[in-house]
């Protein structure tokens, strides 16, 4: 086998750096940031928010397991994020069912006053 | 392991490019579940298999269906132009985004990270398990965390229902009238 094949080859099959998962966690971070700026809808908003915590997820999970001494607390802790984002899930979308049936719109814009 | 983390980065980088700028609101819950689902693919490169599992079975299940759920109780037509689904904060919104992405990713890079390996996570599942019940040295501030979290969950499941719960001679139809916006 050629060596310049061989070096391709190891290229390929090298195990990625840290710094890799966490840049692509920041760009999917700074995507939801972005999302979360500028959509109208609420409900896209919450799948920005989603975006955002999964970016962070990942972020965790890489630190986890590429810190050494660390023991894997980061995947735990992921586990707890998770949980509490579904919890997030459920209230806020409980919290626009409940603004969209008073208002009859999901527009952020417009939803600019608490009485119902 | 590269060609796999190049195609998960791509699936998840433009899935969730997908969520923001998709005019059609299902088209942006099914992009944020390919955008998930690359993020489980990232944790089996991760050694955390049993998390992958998690990911997959509540967010790309659950909150996916969920989420649909929310767009088809609140559905409207598809805009048909681009500008009707974001605000006023396109350019300012994308200069914070473009800002915080490039200075996280500035800093991340730059950083040594020559002294980490990988393999230290917990790749059996019985010491994930120990760890996330604070049963394994080091982790015994999860058996508080654990039950804070169970406590928390349940108290979402009553919120939710008490706030979408609709009363009984309620006015639907009251404060805003329908603009018939996005």
């Amino acid at each position: 086998m050629p060596p310049i094949v061989q070096q391709v080859i190891d290229a390929l099959t090298a195990t990625p750096p840290l710094a890799g998962y966490l840049i692509v966690g920041a760009i999917m971070f700074a995507i939801g940031t972005w999302g979360a700026l500028i959509r109208r809808n609420a409900v896209v908003v919450f799948m920005c928010v989603e975006l955002m915590i999964n970016a962070v997820n990942l972020t965790l999970v890489a630190f986890g397991d590429f810190l050494p001494g660390e023991g894997g607390l980061g995947a735990s802790y992921a586990v707890l994020v998770i949980a509490i984002a579904a919890a997030e899930i459920a209230v806020g979308l409980a919290i626009v069912l409940a603004v969209f049936r008073s208002r009859r719109t999901v527009n952020i814009d417009e939803v600019n006053s608490m009485r119902g | 392991m590269t060609v796999a983390f190049a195609f998960l980065a791509g699936m998840t980088l433009v899935s969730a490019l997908g969520v923001v700028i998709s005019r059609n609101v299902v088209h942006s819950a099914l992009f944020m579940s390919g955008s998930l689902l690359g993020i489980s693919g990232f944790f089996v490169m991760l050694n955390a298999p049993a998390l992958a599992a998690f990911q997959v079975l509540i967010y790309v299940g659950a909150v996916t269906v969920v989420i649909l759920f929310g767009i088809m109780f609140t559905q409207r037509p598809q805009a048909r132009r681009f500008r009707t689904i974001i605000n006023r904060q396109f350019w300012a919104g994308l200069l914070v985004a473009l800002g915080v992405g490039g200075f996280l990713s500035y800093l991340l890079a730059t950083e040594d990270w020559s002294d980490t390996s990988a393999g230290n996570g917990a790749v059996d599942v019985a010491d994930f398990g120990n760890n996330l019940l604070g049963v394994s040295p080091g982790s015994e501030i999860f058996a508080l965390l654990f039950e804070v979290a169970s406590v928390l969950l349940l108290i979402a499941v009553v919120a939710a229902i008490v706030v979408s719960r609709r009363k009984s001679g309620e006015d639907v139809n009251r404060g805003a009238v329908d603009r018939g916006a996005e």
